[in-house]
């Protein structure tokens, strides 16, 4: 920590001596031990020390951003001058701006590794995977533990220190049988405690055994609407699409967002919750404060249907008009609903159930198209057997109001909170 | 450039192991212009130095964000510390890894970094050509990019080399509304490798591509949804070069073939029409310099082309030195680091399917009732060979003649059961190489290809 200090204070001074008056320096340093197998066994042990500075100056309106990770004095006075240089270069907009109220100190999760801990719970997992999933095959693992320091600084007095440690698992599989296999799926957790097995956490178990029942698989039978059941895995991704769509800077600026007159009116169905929640406890090392120098906050997007915000920037809220977001993290999650997934599914004549989404990105327009990978047919209320070849689309906004189902399990990564969300009128194409 | 720093160290490697050096440099620059407002104006500067040490059939990794020969020193002692510790505990006793040819790459010719301002007054003229044309648009965005990469790299039994690989783009879109007040967007790269100055000398030079992109937009503001269902169509070299890369290309990587990918049974069996062929070239292709040349990869293999399917037959994975020696196959230069903290990994190149012997004209004219896709936003693939290419345009094909332009869509298949319906094959070979591909590690790489005709799944309503 006294390094990073040490840093951000001589950028502090050199800002302050080449005659700027807005600016800001963000030094971070870490460390890293990482356990890798390939072909479920271990074929590597890293250790990575990093380190970054990144500097923000705004100059007579106009902004650069320079970012660098040499903590060398004479590195740092010329990412300085190279930073007021890209300012001065830039154009300006009134709408640049920093921070002036917030500042803290936050410590969080385990800072020293337990490296002989985690070399046994990963070894434990590829012997769990072996003996209980003999059909997956583990194409790669990656099991890390990191600690990271960081201070932020800004000429308007906000200041800000981190230090924090946590463990990540990252696995990438598939099941195998008889000479065909599955699509592969992947699973990452972060994660602050060793106290369990990684076999218990999040979802992996099912995912797991999804991977060995989808060895065998047949296409969707033709072409219609249906309703698809998307799993916490892969609703995440869904949902950020979304959100990018709708809500984020760059559409609310070029006002391309279907939603930019929505606020305060129903943009999905009554029963959907959204919320960006860094300090949820469930969040593993959540988001503290932004890279504009605000104390972070969680707050809710949509609420019972009803968009309530967006997910702005100080920049963009300044541009728009509309208020700034009260975090910039990802930390999604979404209340859980009334109903068990299976009573979900036994309501369902025709559908699937989607573990993975692999599509091109969503136009502006929303509208969507990809393949349903890691996916189960859901018939007359029965998950059946798995499909390969099946394409699902529909439209990122008019999906939300068609939920039929969210269910009251929901699955913690460390990263967001999400359950089973059932939607209607998807248009599912198979052979 | 930086300066000798790992070259020092080569007495240093413990006898017996295998063992790597890297120092590396990192740069990017980008300039955002959203609407003509200046959202991004970042400049980024990333360096450090690495060890790899093999031992009894694992490897210790570690890195430094410090270039000095100190670091170096640490960087050593702890990779050294780590492959020791891993085999320790996990007992594989596998022997030396084969040899291969050692030398030394003279370093490579040094390049101009430029500043900011540079990328910001290119950019602006061509904002405002764009907004003072074209007033009818509902947004524009241009993007200024730069990166590089210096290595310099010894190992104790390879290739040492110092080399350096600039690449400059600049990405345009464009959105408009149909006349239901539905967005539509089109995207186009300009660029390739070295520095942005030797990529565009005036804004000017781009407003021919400029105009012609936005008529595409107009004629996608009076698009049409693509029917979905299986379709004859004709794909271009852009998307030809994505599914070499994306559908073939990672299932025949060596490591996902040790992970079961569906390539793994295939070799030498046909998987391809017998048109298809394609390589991923370390660094000249057809006759040219690749788009991303690699002469030396980050084991200190000299650089070779790897062939992986030849008249329709695959014949090849790509391997690092480990895995070259598990498949008895020759390493030829796919091990590849991105940073400086990064580990080298098996990557593809320059990956592309050869070009035919037709023309593009007698292609659409040969289609009856299918599309014309020209470029994509994204592609996966899954070790199953299964793809997905999101295209962003594209038109119908009606009676041998273009016709509408298609919305958004997505096409799929599986490689091995799409390329045997490949049927004609263009004489003409398209490149791109402004992506990185995602595979733990981002990764620069050149993908191209002629015009193929074939059989997809096609996305919509």
């Amino acid at each position: 920590m006294q390094l990073i200090k040490d840093t951000v204070a001589l950028a502090m001074e050199a800002f302050s001596s080449l005659g700027a008056s807005v600016y800001s320096a963000r030094a971070l340093s870490s460390r890293t031990n990482e356990f890798n197998a390939e072909g479920g066994k271990f074929s590597l042990f890293r250790t990575t020390l990093d380190s970054g500075l990144t500097l923000q100056a705004i100059k007579d309106k106009k902004r650069g951003v320079v970012s660098g990770n040499s903590f060398e004095e004479q590195a740092v006075r010329l990412a300085v001058a190279d930073c007021l240089a890209a300012a001065e270069a830039g154009q300006e907009d009134p709408a640049w701006d920093m921070a002036d109220t917030g500042g803290g100190r936050f410590e969080e999760g385990p800072y020293e590794a337990d490296m002989d801990q985690l070399f046994s719970r990963t070894r434990e997992l590829l012997s769990d995977i072996s003996r209980e999933y003999p059909r997956v095959m583990v194409e790669q693992l990656v099991v890390s533990h990191v600690q990271a320091d960081s201070l932020y600084e800004n000429s308007k007095g906000v200041r800000y220190t981190k230090k924090s440690g946590w463990y990540q698992l990252s696995l990438m599989f598939s099941g195998h049988e008889g000479g065909k296999s599955s699509s592969f799926n992947g699973a990452g957790f972060l994660t602050a405690s060793l106290a369990e097995p990684f076999l218990a956490l999040g979802n992996l178990r099912q995912l797991l055994a999804d991977a060995q029942n989808q060895v065998h698989t047949t296409p969707a039978p033709g072409k219609g609407e249906g309703v698809v059941v998307f799993t916490p895995e892969c609703l995440g991704g869904i949902l950020y699409e979304l959100l990018g769509n709708y809500v984020a800077d760059s559409v609310l600026i070029d006002g391309t967002s279907q939603w930019k007159d929505q606020l305060g009116r129903q943009v999905a169905d009554p029963a959907l919750t959204l919320r960006l929640a860094p300090l949820d406890p469930r969040i593993v090392n959540g988001e503290k404060y932004t890279e504009e120098g605000y104390l972070s906050s969680d707050y809710t997007l949509i609420e019972q249907g009803v968009l309530k915000g967006f997910m702005l920037s100080d920049y963009a809220a300044r541009k728009t008009g509309y208020d700034r977001a009260p975090n910039a993290s990802a930390a999604l999650v979404v209340e859980p609903g009334d109903k068990a997934l299976q009573e979900i599914i036994a309501g369902i004549p025709k559908g699937l159930l989607v573990g993975r989404y692999s599509g091109g990105a969503a136009g502006a327009n929303g509208e969507f198209s990809g393949v349903a990978k890691n996916a189960f047919m859901i018939e007359n209320g029965q998950v059946t057997h798995a499909v390969s070849e099946t394409m699902i689309a529909g439209n990122l906004a008019g999906m939300l109001k068609r939920l039929v189902g969210i269910s009251r399990e929901t699955v913690a990564d460390g990263s967001s909170v999400l359950p089973w969300l059932a939607v209607d009128g998807i248009t599912i194409t198979g052979q | 450039m930086i300066s000798d720093i790992a070259g020092k160290l080569r007495g240093q490697f413990a006898p017996g192991a295998h063992s790597e050096l890297r120092a590396q440099r990192s740069l990017s620059r980008r300039v955002t212009l959203l609407q003509g407002n200046l959202t991004r104006n970042a400049r980024t500067d990333s360096q450090g130095v690495s060890a790899r040490v093999y031992q009894g059939g694992v490897y210790g990794f570690a890195s430094q964000a410090e270039l000095s020969e100190a670091a170096a020193r640490r960087a050593l002692a702890t990779a050294t510390d780590n492959a020791r510790f891993l085999d320790g505990h996990t007992g594989y006793q596998m022997g030396a890894l084969p040899d291969i040819a050692a030398g030394a790459m003279a370093p490579q010719e040094d390049f101009t970094d430029l500043p900011q301002k540079h990328y910001l007054d290119f950019l602006r003229p061509l904002d405002d050509y764009i907004a003072g044309k074209y007033p009818d648009l509902a947004s524009r965005t241009l993007v200024a990019y730069a990166d590089s990469m210096e290595k310099q790299l010894i190992t104790s039994d390879g290739y040492s080399a110092h080399l350096l690989a600039p690449r400059s783009y600049i990405y345009l879109f464009l959105n408009a509304q149909t006349g239901d007040g539905m967005p539509v967007e089109v995207f186009k790269v300009f660029g390739g490798s070295g520095t942005f100055d030797l990529q565009f000398k005036a804004p000017e030079d781009l407003y021919a591509q400029v105009d012609q992109l936005y008529e595409h937009l107009m004629k996608k503001r009076e698009g049409v949804f693509a029917q979905a269902g299986k379709k004859t169509v004709i794909l271009h070299g852009e998307l030809a070069g994505m599914l070499a890369h994306e559908a073939v290309g990672h299932t025949v990587e060596a490591d996902l073939v040790l992970g079961g990918s569906v390539a793994g049974p295939m070799l030498d069996e046909m998987v391809a029409s017998p048109l298809v062929s394609m390589t991923d070239f370390a660094h000249t292709a057809f006759g040219q310099e690749a788009p991303l040349p690699v002469y030396v990869d980050d084991e200190g293999v000299l650089a070779q082309d790897a062939e992986l399917i030849r008249n329709g037959r695959l014949t090849g994975y790509m391997v690092n030195r480990e895995l070259g020696r598990h498949f008895s196959m020759r390493p030829q230069g796919n091990a590849r680091a991105f940073a400086f903290n990064d580990e080298p990994l098996i990557r593809m190149r320059n990956t592309a399917v050869h070009p035919g012997l037709d023309k593009f004209e007698d292609m659409i004219a040969s289609v009856e009732d299918g599309y014309y896709l020209i470029s994509s936003n994204n592609g996966q693939a899954d070790t199953t060979g299964e793809f997905m290419f999101g295209i962003s345009l594209g038109y119908e094909i009606k009676n041998g003649r273009l016709g509408r332009a298609i919305f958004d869509t997505t096409i799929s298949g599986v490689a091995f059961d799409m390329l045997k319906t490949v049927d004609r094959v263009s004489d003409r070979v398209s490149w791109s190489s402004s992506g990185f591909c995602g595979k733990k590690q981002l990764m620069p790489v050149g993908l191209g290809g002629p015009d193929l005709r074939c059989d997809v799944m096609i996305g919509g309503k």
